[in-house]
């Protein structure tokens, strides 16, 4: 698959920016992206089995090389603000496994105390920014973030902020990478286009041909990337990190892949209606691990057994997490009442 | 002590705020190079630079999502709706988002901002410009609404406001601007109001009135008017809606037994609704008359002189009501 930029200048290529990663680079790239594909498994197996039994599971296979590309050029200082579909991301940018998965199961030590679901956490201390299930919101939060960094003197430091390609219909979508065009911020916003928002195909949440034409009207450098392609999310956001950290402003990014699983875990049935099977078999050929570990073999760096399918290990630490959540201890009823106000400030009655 | 109007306050009360604090900032429309529509922040732009005095886009969702973005990176920022009506494009910013906040992230990332903006009536402002919308905020958890009706509260309400480490939504009533003038302390006195509570600003013995806001003023009218005829009316200023000073509101109603809510939104479903039924649940066996509420009418506020006339409440309103409880 080709990848295109909305606003390249004369004859410019990009530049190969994976091919100057190391061999050790190479490896750790693989083994998140399998990170990625067992901890959408695991969690999958886990509702399936009852031992997860609140909540949804929103599946992110086939998006793995997104989460990975976006992730891994970036600084420990940068920011990032993932979404439902991004679990892994909280991991690679500093949370343990087990605090992802105390989330999960709405314990006491996860990050919201068991307050809130799923994706919906953060840790300013990791740059890891909160989001909402209003996609949209992210955005224009993710632009007050860089405000208190130019504030502070930081204008170096890039958020990364995910969102779908149903959220760009919607106002702070709009609103937010507007202000941070006309402010130039720092901000790359990673459009992981799966083709459906639920049910809505993409072509009823876009007009334009691509997402990344949005990029248009905000003046600002929109890329449409093949997002099942490793490297070709990897280079984009090497070239995007290096505007935005240079002062020129925003990127958009769309990364065009595929929701192989239903919105939710609770859809599976209905999702295999209102998508075409022929659809679903097409993108099932594109795995970008597949492809990754295929790449991997002809750089003629590795042999077959030193990139193992599903490694082991990886998998034991995600059921250890899995173990550890599912022994920790639930939230106290009454600490529902806390943390509705901070008045650590002394100035309330 | 200095005098002021009710505008010079909230201006001073930035203003000092800005001074003290390097992480406050002003974020709005026109609020920089022009100085605000109301020319609230005149001057700041000059003295405090672009970075800390935002020209925002027309974006009221952008605009308070980026304090409640830099609030969880340490910032204090304070939002201009220019005017108050148009809080209404950034409802899911305040409810969804900065509301929210502290509680999702396990009690970790305090949202301290402001949304301050002109609101209220009787200036012919018609429907987007007149608007009373705080029982959308009275409503939601994780919010504080404040409401000052003099320059004194408005000055140490605003400063406790910033210094708050919650979202915090602050009223300004615009008839208030500049028609109401009043000495406010001097800078090095620090003078703080904390927000929840209330003040009675005329003491009386007949009837409890709660109220706030521009209807403070009209209440205080009232009194003066029913004094003649022997009815003493004890006027409590809430200053702050939420959190409620409910201590405050039950002592006097445990003195009158007589109990009159005035407020400038619609009422149905407003702030009165809450305070009446918090009275009847926790001071019922002192009353001696029905609760009573004076409040505009079940519509919008329009544009021309007597429609708005006949929506809005007014000191008649209020005196005649104070007639009728203290006839019961």
């Amino acid at each position: 698959m080709s990848t295109t930029r909305t606003r390249r200048k004369n004859g410019q290529q990009r530049v190969a920016f994976h091919e100057r990663l190391e061999k050790s680079d190479l490896i750790e790239i693989y083994r998140r992206l399998w990170f990625a594909r067992l901890f959408d498994e695991a969690l999958y197996d886990a509702k399936k089995k009852g031992r997860l039994r609140r909540g949804n599971v929103y599946g992110s296979r086939g998006q793995e090389a997104i989460m990975v590309g976006t992730t891994y050029p970036l600084r420990p200082d940068d920011f990032v603000s993932p979404i439902h579909r991004d679990m892994p991301v909280f991991v690679f940018r500093g949370m343990t496994v087990e605090q992802v998965m105390c989330q999960v199961w709405g314990k006491a030590e996860a990050p919201t105390r068991g307050k809130d679901s799923w994706s919906h956490m953060g840790d300013m201390n990791l740059g890891i920014v909160h989001s909402t299930s209003m996609l949209g919101s992210t955005i224009a939060v993710a632009c007050g973030v860089l405000w208190a960094q130019r504030l502070d003197g930081r204008r170096d430091r890039v958020l990364v902020a995910y969102t779908g390609e149903g959220a760009t219909a919607t106002g702070p979508f709009h609103e937010g990478l507007n202000f941070a065009a006309v402010h130039k911020l720092p901000l790359i916003v990673v459009v992981e286009n799966n083709q459906y928002a639920y049910s809505t195909p993409v072509e009823l949440e876009v007009p334009t041909k691509t997402v990344a034409e949005r990029a248009l009207g905000y003046g600002i450098p929109g890329y449409s990337i093949d997002g099942n392609d490793f490297n070709a999310v990897y280079d984009t956001m090497c070239e995007a990190l290096d505007h935005a950290r240079a002062g020129n402003g925003p990127v958009l990014i769309e990364c065009v892949t595929y929701r192989l699983q239903g919105h939710a875990d609770h859809d599976e049935t209905r999702a295999r209606t209102y998508r075409p099977v022929e659809e679903i078999e097409l993108w099932e050929k594109r795995d970008p691990i597949v492809r990754y570990r295929q790449y991997l073999l002809s750089t003629g760096l590795f042999t077959e057994a030193e990139l193992p399918e599903s490694p082991r290990d990886i998998k034991e630490q995600i059921e250890r997490a899995i173990a550890y959540a599912i022994s920790s201890p639930d939230p106290e009823p009454h600490t529902a009442l806390e943390d509705i106000y901070d008045e650590s400030a002394g100035v309330s009655l | 002590m200095r005098e002021v109007t009710f505008l010079e306050a909230i201006r001073l009360a930035l203003w000092e705020e800005m001074e003290r604090d390097p992480n406050v900032f002003l974020i709005g429309e026109d609020i920089g190079r022009m100085g605000g529509a109301f020319g609230v922040t005149e001057g700041f732009y000059e003295r405090f630079g672009p970075d800390r005095v935002v020209d925002s886009p027309i974006s009221e969702t952008a605009i308070i999502a980026v304090c409640v973005g830099a609030a969880a990176a340490g910032k204090r920022g304070v939002a201009e709706m220019q005017f108050i009506d148009f809080i209404s494009y950034g409802f899911d910013q305040v409810v969804n988002v900065a509301g929210t906040y502290l509680y999702r992230s396990g009690g970790k990332t305090p949202i301290p901002i402001v949304v301050r903006g002109p609101s209220g009536g009787y200036v012919g402002g018609s429907l987007y410009h007149s608007q009373q919308f705080e029982a959308w905020f009275f409503h939601t958890p994780g919010v504080k609404v404040v409401q000052p009706a003099f320059p004194d509260d408005a000055y140490g309400l605003m400063k406790a406001s910033i210094r708050d480490n919650n979202p915090v939504v602050f009223y300004e009533h615009k008839y208030l601007y500049r028609r109401i003038k009043g000495p406010i302390p001097e800078a090095h006195e620090d003078y703080i109001v904390k927000l929840g509570s209330a003040r009675i600003r005329r003491y009386g013995d007949d009837i409890t009135v709660v109220t706030y806001g521009a209807m403070v003023h009209f209440a205080l009218e009232a009194a003066q008017r029913l004094e003649k005829e022997g009815i003493s009316l004890e006027v409590i200023d809430l200053r702050t809606i939420k959190p409620l000073d409910m201590k405050t509101i039950l002592e006097s109603v445990r003195k009158t037994s007589k109990v009159l809510i005035v407020y400038e939104a619609p009422k149905t479903g407003g702030v009165g609704a809450e305070i009446s039924a918090r009275i009847t649940e926790q001071a019922f066996e002192w009353l001696d008359a029905p609760i009573m509420r004076v409040a505009a009418k079940d519509a919008f506020v329009p544009f021309a002189e007597p429609l708005e006339k006949f929506v809005l409440p007014s000191v008649d309103d209020i005196v005649f009501a104070a007639r009728e409880l203290a006839a019961y």
